[in-house]
């Protein structure tokens, strides 16, 4: 009965409100957007407006923070011609490429394994997720000492019980990215492992059983089952960390500070260095920087957006 | 069709089914399995335990080239309460609580009714918002950091500035796009007739968002605000560009400031000490919250 009043009463305010537009956008459409007006005033004024400025100021010459005269391309072309740009270039790609070998499949087997274990299952998630509650500058300070290149380090603790001799670690300019992405992976790859986790915890059990009757093994069940399910959070949380691993800066400066030699400067930290070292000289060159990368990383939000409706529609 | 096998009596968890348990070579593969998350467990709990003991090492120790032991050669609980008192602690936890409760509250008030009308209200053009914030959410945000900083050193109103404040942290929480997502995709599946039958009584957008919405939603709330909480513990970019006074740093800053700052009294091992004073307020908060924490990251809906 109620909801015969409800739906009545629901088509007299429409008759009414169609005959006075005015009144009924007052009444409904004014008021919600009054309490949208919080986050309008937000995004407005830290995402939406910083991101026009950006690529606004970056033809204009900056004095202490303060946009001069228009100089068309020269800091574009002054950031791509200095030397350090193609060094800083060569080893962002380094890290998004130790990152996608290291980072990127080690939380799929967390979570393969995870999805078939049935015994001490709250233990598990809550000692595979640990390591992620700490925030990411003390998980860097902390593998510096681990990485220290002293045999007091824990790293070369382990290397001495095998009667190896300490080794430089963070020191070792080739290899000093890898080591950084180490400590990233360590730190962020329990969060990713639970949200693939959860996903798999979704798959309807009655596929496994059919493909069992069918007589496919573990594997070709994960196969046909797990892996066709979770392609879409694979891409999700590929992009997702292809664009981090560029902004990556934190992790950086605290455990090298770019060094040894520039080796392991990722375009976040060039970025941060011209726009805050030397009291903002350089920063117009942050921004011309900053557009770049806004550009080339948009090309793989695109490219999201294009593969994720793909997939959803293969799916269904 | 189930049958109790053994201790394998409910293995529908993952591809392995109940009745794979019959043979052996399963049942080895489960060890196999095992193997593979205890190798995981020392590799997480190793550096942790390591870091828990190599605070009360003597910084000789911690640097030693020779004769390293695992463990530090004597642990002396005075070694807490002189790192204490080299730090200076107090005020860090102080100031970033008072960071964090900021950000919560706007996150939440922000956030939380631009879920609301995205969901409920639904005011002719809020499909453009909404395709805004999707769009907003997966756009990098990088190359923003100097007009961001030049808004907040002049201030938002002219002549106020920001800096020096928390005030930019505080309104940069309200604009999160993912949890405004959050937020109207609970509330979509809060019962309609609730909202009717208030709508009936009278109740103003604002009333039925405050006694209906909210008390409803609490799991998305406890789950959004630990999350934000936790999360303004490790702010490190934003605070240290626009914090200059060392008495209103945060943890998330000190951590930076005590690896980078000359000062001859922050041995290594004091350092050490540093770190596990500065995660402390998390790991409370995790073993405290855990359940919603874990459960929360489901809540996230990331759907692929």
């Amino acid at each position: 009965m109620l909801k015969k009043d409800i739906t009545q009463d629901k088509a007299l305010n429409s008759k009414k409100a169609k005959g006075n537009a005015v009144t009924r956008f007052i009444s409904r459409d004014l008021s919600a957007w009054i309490l949208l007006i919080p986050m309008l005033i937000c995004v407005f004024y830290f995402t939406l407006r910083p991101q026009i400025l950006s690529v606004y100021w970056s033809f204009h010459k900056m004095v202490m923070y303060q946009p001069q005269e228009f100089v068309g391309f020269k800091n574009y072309i002054t950031v791509l011609s200095r030397p350090d740009f193609l060094q800083t270039v060569k080893n962002t790609l380094t890290y998004v490429i130790y990152s996608m070998l290291i980072g990127f499949p080690l939380p799929f087997i967390l979570a393969l394994v995870m999805n078939e274990l049935v015994h001490f299952r709250k233990l598990t998630r809550v000692l595979v997720y640990f390591p992620g509650i700490m925030p990411a500058m003390a998980v860097s300070l902390l593998w510096v000492f681990i990485y220290n290149p002293s045999a007091g380090g824990l790293m070369n603790m382990i290397l001495g019980k095998f009667g190896i001799e300490p080794y430089q670690w963070l020191q070792d300019s080739r290899f000093t990215i890898l080591w950084i992405i180490v400590s990233m992976t360590w730190n962020g790859c329990g969060g990713t492992a639970l949200y693939y986790f959860a996903a798999m915890q979704g798959i309807n059990r009655e596929l496994y059983e059919a493909a069992l009757i069918d007589g496919a093994g573990y594997w070709k069940r994960v196969k046909i089952v797990t892996l066709p399910y979770m392609y879409g959070m694979f891409i999700l949380f590929g992009v997702k960390q292809i664009i981090g691993v560029f902004n990556v800066m934190e992790q950086v400066l605290q455990m090298t500070g770019g060094g040894p030699n520039n080796a392991s400067v990722t375009l976040g930290l060039l970025n941060y260095r011209y726009a805050f070292e030397n009291g903002g000289k350089n920063a117009q060159y942050a921004l011309a920087l900053g557009v770049m990368t806004f550009i080339f990383l948009s090309v793989f939000a695109i490219l999201y957006f294009f593969l994720d409706k793909k997939i959803q529609e293969n799916q269904l | 069709m189930k049958k109790r096998i053994g201790k394998f009596q409910n293995m529908d968890s993952g591809a392995l089914c109940t009745s794979d348990m019959k043979q052996l070579k399963y049942k080895l593969f489960y060890a196999f399995l095992w193997a593979i998350m205890l190798f995981w467990f020392t590799i997480v709990i190793l550096p942790c335990l390591w870091l828990a003991v190599s605070g009360f090492k003597t910084a000789a120790e911690i640097n030693a080239s020779q004769n390293v032991t695992f463990f530090p050669k004597k642990f002396d609980l005075k070694k807490l309460v002189h790192a204490w008192n080299t730090l200076h602690y107090q005020k860090f936890y102080v100031n970033t609580f008072f960071l964090a409760i900021g950000c919560v509250i706007s996150d939440l008030f922000v956030s939380g009714l631009a879920g609301y009308v995205l969901s409920r209200l639904r005011p002719k053009g809020y499909k453009v918002i909404l395709g805004m914030v999707f769009c907003l959410m997966i756009l990098p945000t990088t190359g923003t950091t100097v007009p961001l900083y030049i808004t907040f050193k002049n201030g938002i109103i002219p002549g106020v500035s920001m800096l020096n404040t928390y005030w930019p942290m505080w309104l940069m929480a309200g604009a999160s796009m993912f949890n405004i997502i959050l937020f109207k995709t609970n509330f979509d599946s809060v019962s309609n007739s609730l909202v009717e039958a208030a709508k009936l009584d009278g109740a103003s957008n604002m009333q039925i968002f405050v006694k209906i919405m909210v008390p409803l939603s609490i799991p998305v709330i406890m789950t959004v605000s630990l999350f934000t909480f936790n999360g303004q513990f490790g702010n490190f970019f934003w605070p240290n560009l626009v914090i200059t006074d060392p008495e209103k740093y945060t943890l998330g800053v000190q951590v930076y400031k005590i690896q980078n700052t000359v000062n001859a009294n922050l041995t290594d091992d004091i350092k050490m000490m540093g770190i596990i004073f500065a995660v402390l307020p998390q790991l409370v908060i995790f073993a405290l919250f855990q359940k919603h924490i874990i459960g929360g990251m489901n809540l996230g809906g990331v759907k692929g």
